[in-house]
């Protein structure tokens, strides 16, 4: 791996920790000059969603706000649990070098210790992974 | 033949309003076994709570307090998909003692096919790790009493959803044969032909991943040409089916395009990889369209007792053909380069 990431990839379901992953994510790849990848990972009964066009506006305003082109931002949906999906984003075809997520994803209860997507995937994550907490903003 | 099941369970509180995974299902599956009309050639086995230990095989310990822990405290989503209430856990432990009910009743007998229903259903479920409607892993915990006692456990998976729970659980046991075919790309995007098992049991796992669309010859053939080789190699002495419905062609989850009849004919090849009469049973995993859940299920056990009563048309013509070849090759090379790394480790 060459010395700073080319291909960061956010977990992105929406939620508030989800935007502010997000926000620090496309504000560090405009200072790295990388791309960043939206991975969306879509649960049993969400066969038919489409995550791009269901968040567009919202994630215009990020983009947006942090000062990021567009043409380096793209979509990756994988079928699963958000930690299989975000793993599988550091191989083909994503090759993420950098895993961002939020604290805690839209789903996850805060009893759930083992559930969190986030501590899992520090544990497993082949590549460095950046959990933003809850709440972070940067200005 | 006797048809071995178990009294039904009480599910009515595991439930989540407008979520598929309902207790209507199991109202169905039971319905298509009273379609059968068995009478004396039924046994019903009482349901017990599986024991800790029995779990432990598994799950991981602080799973199961974290679980149960959330299902006494009211429970709730524990992920997009799933979810527990205060009724989940003693009947995902019933549901899970169900199983081996059935199992312990079969090998007593040395006769008869094995049915159960739980739910929860299971094989999404992880060591640690409650996905995709699923809290207890109820066919991985039959299979790893079985592997215990000393059997070489073939879990054939047939619903369309690849079971990665059962997958991830016995991935690098040698004892445990886990064959799936399912639709892919689909949830939960794990069971890819290169998926083949642990170092210490390559060729334990065989995936048979099919596109949308594809029909009961499809699911066959791969079966036949890429899974048989391998089953055959294994040598099951019992066959543990995870008999989802969800492949066929009404249930409003998966794109697969099977018939009751197909089910028929995926019993009679579960039935002759057994390697003999009480060795085979099978799991109720999905199936979320009440009427193919309950044709499916009557289609299913009528013949694996060889009752030769008509049911739907089988299906033919689908996609995934070209598929099987791609599959046989995916494993060829998986299997060519993990050895090609052992011989340079060495
Ligand atoms: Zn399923």
């Amino acid at each position: 791996m060459s010395s700073h990431p080319h291909t960061i990839a956010v977990g992105f379901d929406g939620s508030p920790d989800a935007r502010g992953a997000a926000t620090w994510a496309l504000e560090t790849a405009a200072l790295l000059r990388a791309h960043v990848v939206l991975v969306y990972a879509r649960g049993l009964l969400e066969r038919h969603r489409d995550p791009a066009r269901e968040f567009a506006l919202l994630v215009g305003q990020l983009v947006g706000r942090a000062g990021f082109s567009p043409l380096h931002l793209s979509w990756h949906v994988g079928d699963g649990d958000a930690l299989s999906v975000l793993l599988r984003a550091t191989e083909a075809p994503v090759f993420a070098d950098l895993l961002v997520v939020g604290s805690r994803g839209r789903d996850e209860h805060a009893g759930l210790l083992l559930g969190s997507t986030s501590l899992q995937l520090a544990e497993r994550s082949p590549v460095p992974v950046v959990i933003v907490p809850t709440g972070h903003t940067l200005d | 033949m006797t048809l071995v099941t178990h009294e039904p369970l009480d599910d009515d509180g595991h439930a989540e309003p407008g979520h598929p995974e309902r207790p209507e299902r199991l109202r169905a599956a039971w319905a298509g076994v009273a379609d059968l009309s068995l009478a004396g050639e039924l046994v019903r086995v009482a349901p017990r709570t599986a024991t800790r230990a029995e779990l432990t095989r598994v799950h991981a310990g602080p799973y199961l307090d974290e679980v149960g822990a959330f299902s006494y405290g009211g429970g709730g989503d524990i992920d997009g998909d799933t979810y527990a209430t205060y009724d989940s856990w003693p009947l995902a432990q019933r549901a899970a003692g169900a199983g081996l009910a059935v199992v312990e009743e079969l090998r007593r007998r040395g006769d008869g096919v094995g049915f159960v229903a739980p739910r929860p259903p299971g094989h999404h479920a992880t060591r640690d790790r409650a996905m995709g409607f699923c809290l207890i892993n109820n066919v991985a915990v039959a299979a790893a009493a079985l592997r215990d006692e000393g059997e070489r456990v073939l879990v054939l998976d047939w619903d369309v959803h690849h079971g990665n729970g059962t997958q991830a659980i016995f991935w690098d046991d040698p004892t445990v044969l886990y064959v799936s075919s399912h639709q892919w790309p689909l949830f939960p995007g794990s069971g890819v032909a290169a998926e083949i098992g642990g170092l210490n049991a390559l060729d334990g796992v065989v995936n048979l991943p099919l596109p949308a669309g594809a029909t009961g010859d499809v699911v066959r053939q791969a079966l036949e040409e890429v899974a048989a080789p391998v089953i055959d190699a294994f040598a099951p002495t019992f066959v543990l089916v995870s008999a989802g419905f969800d492949a066929h062609r009404d249930d409003p989850l998966a794109d697969f395009m099977l018939s009751a009849g197909d089910f028929a004919a995926l019993a009679r090849f579960a039935v002759a990889l057994a390697p003999g009469p009480g060795r085979l049973a099978f799991f109720l995993e999905g199936g979320y369209d009440l009427g193919a859940l309950r044709s499916s299920v009557r289609a299913t056990l009528a013949a694996a007792l060889a009752d030769e009563r008509p049911n739907e048309a089988p299906t033919s013509g689908g996609p995934g053909h070209d598929q099987v070849r791609r599959i046989l090759a995916e494993r060829r090379e998986t299997l060519d380069l993990v050895h090609a790394e052992l011989e340079e480790g060495r």
